[in-house]
């Protein structure tokens, strides 16, 4: 330790100035977690102001245009601006409207974002806040309970508009939060925990990251995640062309920004999920290496955490590619891709993931192969075990394409009326037909 | 779970939290606010849980009830709810026989609830210090064989591994049975919402069929 430069040891600088003060205890269960807690809310409020910038910038140069270049070097002090703006703006609240829901509304859906980071294991050691046993189960939960804020706004703000989008927005998330947690049963068989750290370390130990075990999971997860944060192509609940703005159309000021703050950190959130489970957290070959078994811990920690910062942004990245690719869903495609596509191939996962397990460890032992080097930390396999995994991921993602792409065959195009009659739900006698039977588009029936 | 520290604190702060979202719940004028009030009840029992040590049931009752039930709840409020603004208005207790029968079940309740605590008190009275202290060694025994946390002052408990062990060991059968049920519910719900009106159409009888029909079955339902 005495060869770290003072930089990366302000963590046992901060340590000894805490325990003048405070019981070790006191540090470890209340005062760490309140500065941990500080750091990520501020970090992350630093990243929605910063992510409107980046979001008129990226949309900027993917349209041949400049984006923000008034304020500031190359626009950068924009965001600045923008808060002022909002800050000074009038909080308008509408006659009729329900106050106290329209006041709390916001507040839910910010805490609801926020409140699951303190689970996300951000790097090893002292880059965790809390680490329960329910990790993933507590990020669903939580999540889930950010519909509440959007219902509740539109409901609340006694306006046609708002609480159409309201009424979107909650059938929308509703149905792609069972794709979400579905789609997370598979990556749970392999690390054998649900606590967050667990997994990273699960994916440490095998030196690989869940991705290449589980492509059909993350595909799953990350379309569902994408509509679970409203994001384009799934942002119905608030489309612009038929909506206003949806649920958020009566509000203005700060509450807006609240939302527009909610949204940012979900997609944090969402990223971050998808990074620890999938991606191996902050998890990367060799950082171990040079700095923790060179007995540089700090050093180790910081880099992790530089690591995971990383591979978030890159995920999120994705979300204003598409933004700013792909056009809109229509209401019914929307529910095609979560009811028709995404739920059943995510059951399809679980299933062939557990056979992929089954295969391993019936294989493990037979002719000389071996295949499980050890189920203390998760499922490790050995090398053969993980060619074997990642080819039987591969085929799962064919067979699951193959398999809803046969079943979900012209089910859009299909003649429904005249299938429906030759089965009577109704024992009336049929006469002549109420309205003509028109020969289907492709020519043959299915 | 034994009562001390800040462990006291919250379990108060929770357990009266709990109680009195409970009782605005059936106070409240708004089915919104009804709903919004349930909803605060259901997270403070979810906090009780995890006093109790039970996280897993925490999360699922969140995940669940939260989540899912009463988003489902408020949007059906969202869809039904017009016009009960207006006999919201009225008084609470303007009913006598709905008075008079729920002042009976709070009686009863009452009466259950003094013999409850006394038969605590004393049990209390008369507890055993050497076997309390007994088992809060074990506890904290089964604590330290528990694999520590990421964070190093928590330990990762096993319970839902447990959950999952028990439920699927032993309750396979009841644990099918249920979701055999559910799936029932649903197809039954949906085929009651639909009327003879839209099955027909889909059916794709003659209108002047249907119509006879439709007035024939509202004589037999007036008869």
């Amino acid at each position: 330790m005495k060869s770290l430069v003072l930089v990366f040891a302000p963590i046992n600088f901060v340590d000894a100035l805490l325990l003048k003060f405070f019981s070790p205890e006191t540090i470890n269960n209340v005062v760490w977690p309140f500065i941990q807690i500080g750091l990520v809310v501020t970090l992350v409020a630093g990243w929605v102001a910063y992510a409107t910038y980046l979001e008129r910038k990226i949309s900027a140069f993917m349209q041949a245009r400049l984006g923000p270049m008034r304020v500031g070097p190359w626009g950068l002090l924009q965001p600045i601006a923008d808060a002022i703006k909002l800050l000074t703006k009038e909080d308008f609240i509408p006659d009729k409207a329900d106050r106290g829901i329209f006041f709390i509304a916001p507040y839910i859906a910010v805490a609801s974002a926020f409140i699951v980071m303190a689970v996300i294991p951000f790097a090893p050691d002292w880059g965790v806040i809390a680490d329960v046993n329910i990790g993933l189960l507590f990020v669903l939960a939580v999540s889930s309970v950010g519909v509440l804020a959007l219902i509740l706004a539109g409901w609340s703000s006694n306006s046609k508009y708002a609480l159409l989008g309201g009424l979107r927005s909650s059938a929308q998330m509703v149905s792609y939060e069972v794709a979400m947690g579905l789609s997370l049963v598979g990556a749970l068989m392999f690390s054998r925990t649900l606590s967050l750290s667990g997994m990273v370390n699960a994916q440490a130990m095998d030196s690989v990251w869940y991705v290449f075990y589980q492509p059909v999971g993350f595909l799953i997860f990350l379309v569902s995640g994408i509509a679970e944060n409203n994001r384009a192509p799934f942002d119905l609940p608030e489309a612009e062309s038929e909506l206003v703005a949806g649920f958020h159309t009566e509000y203005s000021g700060m509450r807006w920004s609240l939302f527009f703050m909610a949204e940012y950190a979900a997609m944090v959130v969402v990223s971050a999920v998808a990074v620890t489970v999938y991606l191996g957290g902050w998890y990367f070959p060799f950082v171990y290496k040079f700095t923790q078994a060179n007995g540089h811990h700090n050093l180790y920690v910081i880099v992790s955490l530089l690591v995971f910062i990383i591979k978030v942004l890159v995920v999120l990245y994705l979300y204003f590619w598409l933004r700013w690719t792909l056009p809109r869903f229509r209401y019914d495609q929307l529910m095609d891709i979560g009811w028709k596509w995404l739920i059943p191939s995510a059951l399809i996962n679980i299933v062939l993931s557990a056979l992929g397990i089954f295969l391993v460890q019936a294989v493990n032992g037979w002719r000389g192969f071996k295949t499980i080097d050890s189920m203390s930390a998760g499922l490790n396999l050995t090398a053969t075990g993980k060619a074997l995994m990642i080819a039987t991921g591969l085929i799962g993602l064919v067979i699951t394409g193959m398999l809803l792409s046969r079943i979900n065959w012209r089910s859009r195009d299909f003649n429904l009326k005249s299938q429906r009659r030759n089965i009577k739900l109704v024992n009336l006698p049929k006469g002549k037909p109420a309205v003509p039977v028109v020969a289907p588009a492709g020519g043959s029936e299915i | 779970m034994i009562l001390q520290g800040w462990e006291a604190v919250f379990f108060w702060v929770f357990s009266i939290a709990a109680i009195f979202a409970g009782l605005l719940t059936v106070m409240a004028r708004n089915a919104v606010h009804s709903a919004l009030f349930l909803i605060s009840s259901l997270l403070s029992v979810a906090a009780l849980f995890v006093l109790l040590g039970a996280e897993f049931i925490a999360g699922v009752q969140i995940l669940v009830y939260v989540g899912g039930v009463m988003v489902l709840f408020l949007f059906v409020i969202m869809l039904v709810n017009v016009g009960a603004e207006e006999q919201g208005r009225s008084e609470i207790l303007n009913k006598p026989r709905q008075v008079a029968v729920s002042l009976g079940f709070c009686l009863l309740l009452v009466g259950g609830l003094l013999f409850a605590i006394n038969t605590g008190y004393r049990g209390l009275q008369k507890r055993d210090e050497a076997k309390l202290s007994g088992s809060a060694e074990q506890r904290l025994l089964q604590d330290q064989t528990l694999a520590r946390g990421a964070t190093g002052t928590s330990r990762i408990t096993t319970d839902t591994q447990k959950v999952g062990n028990s439920l699927y060991r032993f309750a396979s059968l009841p644990f099918e049975i249920a979701s055999i049920l559910l799936l029932v519910a649903i197809i039954g719900s949906v085929m009651l919402a639909r009327t003879l009106k839209q099955e027909a159409a889909v059916d794709d009888v003659d209108p002047e069929v249907l119509l006879a029909k439709v007035a024939e079955e509202a004589d037999l339902a007036e008869n």
